[in-house]
């Protein structure tokens, strides 16, 4: 794609739906703006020879998706590790219910307690790239596994198990954190 | 959920230490199960099956609760923005490294 006015339509639409993604992935804006940054060059290299075939936003997704995936691989060499069921069964009683201050309020309260919010990005971020990927697509921005797997180049199955193992993660991580401070008066609008 | 033991040997019809009379074989089985659960995704006879565990297995009712709270958690995490001048240099940085190539 050449035209400029096609690149603007695209990157004014698409800009912030990636920048969402990105931020959920990296956790941290710099890298974020990066992704952004790299998933519209390679976009505006690749119009041309998009074909319509998927949806914009899984076409760029799909775009966002690999280059991270490069990115990551720059920055270390080490292979990720597998996350088993077997792992994720509770050895004592207090694994099992979460120590966080959740009770009688909604969500978006609940996410008020900063220290509620720094311990599920922390969570988000420990995972090995492999499994946050299809939960920060599946959960955070809300795809089905079908799109989430055509981004992620894997079957429904594959997606699912990932996703599930991705959640426990997180529900250990939190968990294991014992949250009890109540947190909500900061102001609104959102929380970074 | 039973609690996992390291060296448990796997008879199934040993009463748990919470009462009920199924072996941790159960809890474990729903484990791998809950994420399909939470999203509605299984048979109604499987989901019959599951709540009739959970009412008897207070320590997979708790569980369950507990990954639902981390999903809804997910799912309502609001995210950072862009400010205008931000999306505005990106833009421009963009561009610019399309031109240089």
């Amino acid at each position: 794609m050449q035209e400029p006015d096609e690149f603007d339509k695209l990157y004014r639409d698409h800009v912030d739906l990636i920048y969402r993604y990105a931020h959920r992935l990296c956790g941290e804006t710099e890298s974020a703006k990066d992704l952004v940054q790299e998933t519209f060059l390679n976009a505006y290299q690749g119009l041309k020879d998009f074909r319509g075939e998927a949806k914009v936003s899984t076409w760029l997704y799909t775009i966002a998706s690999r280059a991270c995936m490069r990115m990551r691989r720059k920055r270390k060499g080490q292979p990720e590790h597998e996350l088993s069921l077997d792992e994720f069964v509770p050895t004592s009683e207090g694994e099992f219910r979460l120590q966080i201050p959740i009770d009688g309020l909604s969500p978006e309260e609940a996410l008020q307690n900063k220290e509620l919010r720094q311990a599920l990005d922390q969570a988000i971020e420990k995972l090995p790239q492999k499994y946050r990927m299809p939960l920060v697509l599946r959960d955070m921005e809300g795809l089905s596994a079908k799109e989430v797997g055509t981004i992620m180049g894997l079957n429904e199955r594959a997606v699912k198990s990932r996703l599930h193992r991705a959640r426990l993660f997180v529900r250990r991580e939190l968990s294991a954190r014992g949250i009890t401070h109540h947190d909500n008066h900061e102001s609104g609008g959102l929380h970074s | 959920m039973t609690k996992k033991k390291a060296t448990a040997p796997k008879k199934r019809s040993k009463p748990s230490s919470h009462g009920h009379t199924h072996g941790q074989g159960h809890c474990v089985d729903l484990l791998r199960q809950l994420s399909a659960y939470i999203d509605d995704e299984l048979p109604s006879d499987i989901c019959r099956e599951i709540r009739r565990h959970l009412g008897a297995c207070p320590n997979c009712e708790v569980f369950i609760a507990s990954l639902q709270h981390t999903v809804t958690l997910c799912r309502h995490r609001p995210a950072p923005q862009l400010t205008s001048t931000e999306r505005m240099n990106m833009r421009r940085a963009i561009l610019d490294m399309a031109n240089a190539r």
